[in-house]
């Protein structure tokens, strides 16, 4: 190296020293860590004790892993597609320039910054099968029909929907992400479109759509990837739903028994941290997954638009 | 100059000289706000009133306490004494997460056996884990029938005789449910497992059956256990799925005025001596009777549910020897107190919290003038052979959430009770295999398999 | 532009009230239920209007709660003898024409009456004396309108279990303090750290950089759960299990997004700045201090709105790490309004989550324009 180039590396390092500091101290020690933990037999109070494969195969035929992931999957296969639909209509709606547009703008993105524990807290009342306000508002329309409102969060078949309804209120965020994308789109795109007789529903479908698509795919797959380590709101929400402190097993039935909290709870209820371990590595693996599809996506799709 | 430092010098051990006689302060977390929380408070102002070494600070921690407990043990930083439940003790024990309290009871110039006499059998079995006494009792709680006299009036049955046998008590529950002759929905019902749930398992015990015979899981394997959750989806059943859930529905909390015991609309329930609080708190002039379980084995009466809190001391506790002297203090009374304010300790508490004493001998002021309604009934019910509590198996937490898994599966007819406990053995064999395999690793499973039965 | 019809106007109008309409829908019950008494929140039909009643008892106008309603003849007697004498109960004809020796009737009651308790609040948990309780018919019952303001501060001084003899007063204001106390540091330590370090990525040339930024970028990849059991004994190596610190101690060494934002912003500062100065003599740090950071306060401003709000929504962070109660943010103190008999005070709860949304939401006001471009403009990059 010149001279010159080392004087380079020493600024270079000298500005980045906290961050590898930091890489070091809280990232990289602990992926490293949770490896060698996830094939010890780790109870935290007792030393970790080598088991090679044990955590591993136990996982793999363990029908809560499964269940967990099955679930987790079932919510975020529901809750990412029906928050996309719903922020980019909402999007598409206040990008025609309407009164008020900045009003709405702001009431629909309020819920994404409300905190997650006091939004979970509001949810749990609204889903209150007997009191809350969902069946309240649900059971003088289904009465004529001799139905009734479900148990919601009580419910096995419905503990899980509630959850999808209370992230939809919540995609605030993403409306706001695509009403930028859709006022990016050029307008001699829509002028041409027009000059051909092509009408508003055929110009969504051929302009507007192939032009946010990377936007929307990108920000799709990063939901997706939040999705799976949902915590807070179901810890939160199973515990205050079936009381007795029974948060840690997703009931009733299990049926809200997510990846994280199964995880969580193997941790630091069961004590079994290199297990624990285990399932963040694979947990890892899928999230890498998502994120490598989410990066060929967006850079194809923009490199397709250009 | 030399003033100047002789008088520093002594204002310097001035000060210092109390400091070395400053009492110790015991760190206590409890999991209790509200009145319960109050009747500590008492017994622990008491406590620091007797002496002048130890002051005892109230922390309250409502809310998963076991948890927090564990996670602050293993970060080297745990309170003195810490009051979890009775389900916890195997757990924290395995988890070299408790000081035994053994070395503390010797120097006290007793046997660990001669402590243990103390408590009703069922208590001093609670205390104790793989030979070794881990906690003292704070509060205890026995489990019995209630049922709503005014009911079982409407239904043409003795109000004051509740059912004997577990064939009487399924005629009951029939007798006493009754549905709207225009929708065919409940509108009554004589009793439902699920309320309020919190105990499946002690159906199991109830009928004959167990959940860990010492060296394995029985879940599924102990016919009674079968029998038991047969039992339980039996009322589902009867009374059809919907229909029940409908009226579930309908269930306010169980701590509210608009709990289904207190509004009629359950009749009869399995519940605990703390139980008649809350009546007189949400549902006063609420007539209802307090009596024994049914008798569901021949020859077995006086089957009785058995709870505690419990007081343990963490590892790595600052001040253990501070900690088991207010221990000792609320496992022991003034056994010959004839007044209110001659109360002391054990009986103190459970005096102002209206329940039983886990000890044996009950002074005269809290035998003849306890502040529970039917003591009586506890105390013969605690003192029972027939008493039981929860496994003492490390893998409870685990095993618990099995148990109530198996039960929401079988009362919502998702599965049959076979399939439910098979299902449920399996994980928890595997569980248990695993759990043993970890002990031997670290060395433990030869200790505790010796005490084993 | 586009040009639309006045009844494709119509339709989207009416669309997005109705999900305004959905929307705003659970702040509206939310606020409606932190203003009532708790038995009227466990009632039905579910009503969004606090109020009161009022009865006369005794000939005197009291305040009561609704408790339940009786449909059934019978009265409420005084018990002269027996087990239960001294008491009052609400007995049928039947049973008083059974033992009439034994009652007193102190009045009759008739079906369709409700039973009420002479009782101003309701506090799950807590045992008084036996609260006097009576039935009256349904026509001497007055209904008002009533706000409960007093359930906000009753709430806040509630939060965490309230105060305990002899120990000095945690309540709100902690943990208040320690929300913000975490907030504040932690975006002091984001700001800082991460200007620092993306310059190195942005505006210095060295070898390996690019290697180390696409290291930085994977980082982003790796789940908490991966970090959480290790980051625990790191921490509890240090001593810093029960405090503050684990919360925002990480945030002054860099946050890989952080240090994406910045850089992509820095990227867009024109070069020659950096030359002039650099010809003119500067050090490195001088050029960032002087030149780059004045320039930056948009992007610092996104990043500091970003992590306030992240802190202060987080829950599993101080789940974990926090275990002594005077030092639990005020997201962990939300939880503390179950009791642990299992009912939940649901009109504190809905108040203390009202306070606790209140500070987001003020902040979010006044800095609208720059969140949302912000969000904007990482969202779309990609």
């Amino acid at each position: 190296m010149t001279r010159g180039e080392k004087k380079q590396l020493r600024a270079g390092l000298g500005f980045t020293s906290l961050w590898i500091l930091g890489l070091g101290a809280f990232t990289a020690y602990p992926v490293m860590a949770s490896l060698y933990y996830s094939f010890c037999d780790y109870s935290i109070l007792k030393g970790p004790v080598w088991s090679g494969l044990d955590n591993y195969t136990q996982l793999v035929q363990d029908g809560l892993f499964w269940k967990s992931l099955r679930n987790t999957l079932f919510y975020a296969g529901l809750s990412v597609p029906l928050g996309t639909v719903v922020a980019l209509g909402l999007a598409v709606l206040l990008n025609c320039e309407v009164r008020g547009k900045s009003a709405f703008r702001l009431l629909f993105f309020m819920p994404s910054i409300v905190p997650v524990v006091a939004s979970a807290m509001l949810w749990l009342w609204i889903f209150n099968g007997e009191y809350g306000l969902m069946n309240g508002f649900l059971n003088p329309l289904l009465a004529p029909f001799g139905l009734h409102g479900p148990a919601w969060l009580a419910d096995p078949a419905w503990s899980k929907p509630a959850l999808i309804i209370m992230s939809v209120w919540g995609t605030g965020n993403a409306m706001v992400i695509y009403l930028a994308g859709l006022q990016n789109v050029p307008a001699e795109l829509y002028e041409a479109a027009e000059i051909d007789g092509a009408s508003a529903w055929q110009r969504f479908i051929h302009v507007t759509l192939p032009a946010i698509a990377p936007v929307v795919a990108f920000n799709a797959i990063m939901a997706l990837i939040g999705a799976m380590q949902l915590f807070a709101q179901a810890y939160i929400m199973s515990e205050g739903a079936n009381g007795n402190g029974n948060a840690s097993d997703g009931n009733p039935a299990r049926s809200t028994l997510f990846y994280t909290i199964y995880l969580f709870t193997t941790a630091f209820q069961d004590l079994r941290m290199g297990y624990a371990s285990a399932m963040a590595y694979v947990l890892f693996i899928i999230t890498a997954g998502l994120t490598w599809l989410a990066a060929r996506l967006s850079r194809g799709r923009n490199e397709g638009a250009l | 100059m030399i003033l100047k430092s002789k008088t520093s010098i002594l204002l310097f051990l001035a000060l210092l000289l109390p400091a070395a006689a400053a009492p110790v302060h015991v760190v206590y977390w409890e999991k209790w706000n509200g009145f319960e929380q109050q009747a500590m408070q008492a017994v622990i102002d008491k406590f620091n009133a007797s002496q002048d070494r130890i002051i005892v600070d109230y922390y309250d921690q409502t809310g998963q306490i076991d948890r927090k407990t564990l996670v602050v043990t293993a970060g080297g930083d745990p309170p003195d004494i810490a009051g979890l439940h009775e389900r916890n003790i195997a757990t924290f024990a395995d988890a070299e997460a408790l000081e035994p309290l053994d070395g503390f009871i010797r120097a006290e110039g007793l046997s660990t056996a001669q402590w243990l006499d103390r408590y009703y059998p069922i208590y001093a079995g609670i205390c104790t884990h793989g030979g070794h006494v881990y906690a003292g009792i704070s509060t205890p709680v026995i489990e019995t029938l209630y049922w709503n006299r005014t009911l079982f009036r409407e239904a043409g049955l003795d109000p004051d005789r509740p059912p004997a046998t577990l064939a009487e008590f399924n005629a009951y529950a029939k007798r006493l449910t009754k549905h709207d002759p225009k929708t065919g929905r409940l509108t009554q019902v004589g009793f439902l497992p699920q309320d309020p749930g919190w105990w499946p398992w002690i159906f199991c015990d109830w009928f004959g059956g167990s959940l860990y015979d010492g060296h394995n899981v029985t879940f599924s394997t102990n016919p009674a256990n079968l029998a038991a959750y047969t039992w339980m989806q039996q009322f589902t059943k009867d009374n059809g799925l919907d229909n029940v859930k409908l009226f579930s529905s309908e269930f306010g909390p169980w701590a509210s005025s608009s709990a289904p015991f207190f509004t009629g609309k359950i009749a009869m329930i399995f519940q605990g001596c703390f139980y008649d609080n809350y009546i007189s708190q949400f549902k006063p002039g609420l007539d209802y009777g307090v009596g024994p379980w049914p008798e569901a084995v021949p020859g077995v009466k006086d089957f009785a549910m058995a709870e505690a809190d419990v007081l343990v001391i963490p590892r790595g506790a600052k001040h253990p020897r501070e900690a088991w002297e207010f221990i000792k203090y609320c496992n022991s009374t003034n056994p010959k107190a004839q007044t209110r304010e001659e109360l002391q300790g054990a009986e103190l508490l459970d005096y102002l919290q209206v329940k039983l004493s886990p000890l044996k001998e009950w002074s005269p002021y809290f035998t003849d003038h306890n502040s529970h309604p039917h003591i009586g009934m506890f105390r013969r019910l605690a003192s029972s052979p027939h008493a039981v509590c929860v496994p003492q198996i490390g893998i409870w937490m685990e095993y618990n959430r099995e148990v109530i898994s198996s039960f929401d599966r079988v009362r919502l007819l998702d599965a049959t009770p076979e399939e439910a406990l098979a299902y449920s053995q399996d994980r928890l064999e595997a569980s248990w295999t695993r759990y043993r395999r970890s002990l031997e690793r670290h060395g433990q499973w030869a200790a505790l398999g010796e005490v084993h039965p | 532009m586009e040009r639309r019809s006045k009844l494709s106007r119509a339709v989207v109008v009416t669309l997005l009230l109705l999900f305004s309409a959905a929307f705003l829908a659970p702040f509206v019950w939310l606020v409606s239920t932190s203003l009532k008494p708790i038995e009227q929140t466990l009632s039905l039909p579910v009503s969004f209007i606090p109020k009161a009643y009022f009865a006369q008892i005794d000939g005197k106008r009291t305040e009561v709660t609704l408790d339940f309603p009786v449909d059934q003849s019978g009265a409420v007697i005084r018990v002269l003898a027996g087990d239960d004498a001294g008491k009052q109960l609400y007995l049928d004809d039947a049973r008083i024409a059974a033992r009439p020796k034994d009652y007193a009737v102190v009045h009759v009651v008739s079906p369709g009456s409700w039973h009420v308790s002479q009782r101003l609040e309701h506090e799950l948990g807590t045992i008084g004396p036996a609260p006097d309780w009576d039935i009256v018919p349904k026509t001497a019952i007055e209904t008002r309108v009533k706000f409960r303001w007093g359930n906000y501060p009753k709430a806040l001084a509630s939060m965490g279990g309230g105060d305990q003899p002899g120990r000095k007063h945690v309540g709100f204001w902690t943990y208040l303090g320690n929300s913000l106390t975490v907030a504040v540091l932690g975006v002091l330590g984001t700001v800082i750290s991460n200007a620092i370090v993306a310059y190195g990525f942005a505006r210095l040339k060295w070898k390996g950089r690019d290697a180390f930024f696409a290291l930085t970028l994977a980082t982003m990849m790796v789940p908490f759960p991966v970090l959480m059991v290790p980051l625990y004994g790191v921490f509890k190596a240090f001593g810093l299990i029960g405090t503050l610190m684990p919360l925002w101690l990480p945030t002054w060494f860099g946050s890989a997004f952080n240090i994406f934002l910045m850089r992509q912003f820095f990227r867009t500062i024109p070069e020659e700045l950096s030359e002039a100065a650099r010809i003119d003599g500067c050090s490195e740090w001088r050029i960032f201090w002087r030149i780059i950071v004045p320039l930056s306060t948009p992007v610092l401003v996104v990043a500091a709105l970003f992590h306030f709000i992240f802190t202060w929504n987080d829950f599993l962070g101080p789940l974990l790490f926090l275990t002594r109660k005077d030092t639990y943010t005020l997201a962990l103190a939300l939880q503390s309004y179950e009791s642990q008999n299992g009912g939940v005070q649901w009109h504190y709860l809905m108040a203390a989550s009202a306070v606790t949304i209140l500070p987001v939401i003020i902040l979010f006001l006044f800095a609208q324009k720059t969140f949302i471009r912000g969000i904007a403009t990482t969202g779309t990059k990609g």
